[in-house]
């Protein structure tokens, strides 16, 4: 379904922008240049949900930001059932549901506005989007707060509106930068509810985060992304099984520390 | 494209502070101000024209009818004082005994056969902007000396028919070939310029800051990119908003203004306001719109440019603050008294089409130059929206 083959991003530092002794130890940094992703290739099958795990900084963001063309890579691949994204990107568009926790809405627009909204530039009919958001509403339980405008709602009230925008055009994949940080556990459970819902109807999902309980309840696939480069990708249960006792946290540990020694005997 | 100008719209209508700088400010609270200024400055000179003045008068029997009629006058009080002394005087007005000292010349001679120059003195406050002591006083002592003059010639055996010819051995008789609107044009013409091009410029900038700047913070810039609509879509969207609300302000105004000045001329009886409308076509007004339009675009741009790259509402606003000063100096100079609009000045952006329409109220616009004038605004819009698009596509300027 998705396939992402050897990502590349970089940054250019202006001139004149002092580096800090850390950002100076980071291997990604030259002196023309911060890159940020170098190497970042993994696949995500229909029905699969796929975490990505990482420090911060790592170049998550970077990576999914490429996913959903906002940015434009410097080389490699993204397939998306076939449509190249860095090709077609306004096709592949259509295809791709996106959401972080940070994503805001239009605060003077009622719920419904900002869904239609996005559905209109989505290119759906006026007909098809109201019975499409009618469904939503139902679905998430929405239908209350319809008409409220979304600087008069509560964070789990926003967060409902803005999981209803990012699939109102049913995207084939969607895409979730950090859904759940900052987020309090009520509105954490419904963003993990509606993952859960789309892995029911076959829609793989690719999210970051820092939580390896998200990741032991919901994920199939497990990809860890250190300094730019995708040092693990693969099933869930291969993840667990690169720590004796099945701890997460350790197998992640065991992740970083490789790609630390590896670096090391270069 | 239209669909994000639509939503824009929508946005910017529901916003209380938008809809404050749009409608509200021009409607009601400018020509409330203005009012208010106005009530004031004609209350201080009315205070200052009422106000008595308390004098002193040295030497007071040499000119006996000018004393008189100081005297009788509603303006002047006279106070009695000892002092003689200039320097004396000097401090007595700085100690507020009195307002005004005048000092008649000691061998002064009110006498026709006397054919000396006389010199007095007159001692106040002279740091007022209505300087009323002066009017008034001059008013009396000119009576007094025409009066002096004219017994002073009839001793010389000049009589009444010769004193014309003997004192203004000219008279003009001047015939004003402009039309009374291009007079009213030249004096309210750079006004309304004046009036109209900030207005454009602030009616741009806060709606460009919101759906700029506004869309980074809100984190919904984002979201909106990976729609599947060209960015070139959304900045012309985004611009066309805030391309709408700049011209919609400066008509808003123009027309509460004009309105204003209408209850207000026929309330008061000042018909100025009648008079400038009826002197102004139809075409005129569509041409000063037709003006309006491209140099709209052009802060729209630039204003658009600057607030996409601002990380923040307080960035784009402190980036906006300069701006405002640079388009303010052409603006200026285009006010200055003796700037007409010649074929270099055509050549300054924000100058030309402030010139412009002065000379379009005034009627007297040279065609061409207003379609150079046009012309080259069109173009400067165009190669800065052009500048806006390409802006709008860097990743540098989207995600910083």
């Amino acid at each position: 379904m998705i396939k992402i083959d050897a990502l590349a991003k970089s940054f250019a530092i202006s001139r004149g922008q002092k580096l800090s002794d850390s950002e100076k130890q980071d291997v990604r940094y030259s002196k023309e240049a911060f890159h940020s992703v170098r190497n970042v290739s993994f696949d995500c099958g229909s029905g699969e949900v796929l975490g990505l795990l990482g420090p911060n900084g790592a170049g998550k963001t970077t990576t999914l930001r490429i996913l959903s063309t906002a940015l434009q890579p410097d080389s490699g691949s993204v397939l998306i059932e076939g449509v190249d994204v860095l090709k077609h990107p306004v096709q592949a568009r259509k295809k791709i549901g996106f959401l972080s926790s940070s994503t805001g809405l239009y605060g003077r627009l009622t719920a419904y506005e900002n869904i239609a909204y996005f559905a209109r530039l989505h290119g759906m009919s006026e007909a098809a989007l109201k019975q499409r958001i009618d469904e939503l509403f139902t679905l998430l339980n929405m239908h209350d707060f319809a008409n409220r405008k979304a600087d008069a709602m509560s964070t789990g009230m926003k967060q409902k509106t803005a999981i209803a925008r990012a699939v109102v055009h049913s995207p084939k994949v969607v895409i979730l930068d950090e859904p759940t940080t900052g987020l309090d556990i009520m509105t954490t459970q419904t963003v993990l509810d509606f993952i859960r819902s789309l892995k029911q109807q076959g829609t793989p999902v690719i999210f970051s985060t820092h939580h390896l309980d998200e990741v032991a309840s919901l994920c199939d696939r497990v990809v860890v992304i250190d300094k730019g480069i995708s040092a693990f990708s693969d099933s869930f249960d291969a993840f667990k099984a690169l720590s004796a006792d099945g701890d997460l946290r350790q197998s992640f540990m065991t992740v970083i520390n490789a790609t630390a020694s590896n670096r090391e005997q270069n | 494209m239209w669909q994000v100008y639509f939503k824009e719209l929508t946005e910017l209508v529901r916003d209380k502070k938008t809809m404050f700088f749009i409608i509200l400010l021009p409607i009601l609270v400018f020509p409330v101000l203005f009012g208010i200024m106005g009530l004031v400055v004609a209350n201080v000179a009315k205070q200052a024209e009422a106000e008595e003045h308390r004098y002193v008068i040295i030497n007071a029997d040499k000119a006996p009818e000018l004393t008189e009629a100081l005297f009788y006058h509603k303006n002047f009080k006279k106070v009695e004082s000892d002092l003689t002394d200039a320097e004396a005087l000097k401090q007595a007005i700085r100690d507020n005994q009195f307002d005004l000292a005048i000092i008649i010349a000691d061998d002064f001679s009110a006498d026709a056969a006397n054919l000396t120059q006389s010199k007095w003195t007159v001692i106040y406050n002279m740091s007022s902007q209505l300087d009323m002591i002066d009017k008034y006083f001059n008013e009396l002592l000119r009576d007094y000396s025409k009066k002096l003059q004219l017994a002073k010639l009839d001793s010389l055996g000049v009589t009444a028919e010769k004193v014309d010819a003997l004192l203004q051995p000219v008279k003009l008789d001047k015939v004003n070939t402009a039309e009374s609107r291009e007079d009213l044009g030249e004096k309210i013409g750079g006004l309304i310029a004046y009036i109209l091009i900030p207005l454009c410029l602030a009616g741009c900038s806060y709606p460009a800051i919101d759906i700029g700047a506004g869309e980074k913070e809100r984190g919904t810039l984002e979201t909106l990119l990976i729609c599947p609509i060209s960015r070139t879509s959304i900045v012309l969207g985004k611009f066309l908003t805030v391309l709408t609300t700049g011209l919609a302000t400066a008509l808003i105004t123009v027309t509460s203004f004009g309105g204003w000045g209408y209850v207000i001329g026929s309330l008061m009886g000042v018909d100025i306001v009648a008079k400038t409308m009826s002197t102004l076509g139809v075409a005129d007004l569509l041409l000063i719109l037709m003006m309006l339009i491209p140099l709209s675009a052009i802060f729209a741009s630039l204003l658009l440019s600057l607030s996409i790259y601002a990380r923040s509402f307080k960035e784009a606003q402190n980036y906006i603050g300069p701006l405002s000063m640079i388009v303010f100096m052409p603006l200026i100079v285009a006010l200055m008294p003796g700037v007409e609009l010649t074929w270099s000045m055509a050549m300054l952006p924000v100058a030309n089409v402030a010139l412009a329409i002065k000379e379009l109220i005034k009627g007297t616009i040279d065609v061409g130059m207003l379609l150079a004038i046009f012309g080259s605004t069109v173009v400067i819009a165009a190669a800065l929206l052009a500048f806006c698009v390409s802006w709008f596509q860097k990743e540098k300027v989207l995600f910083r």
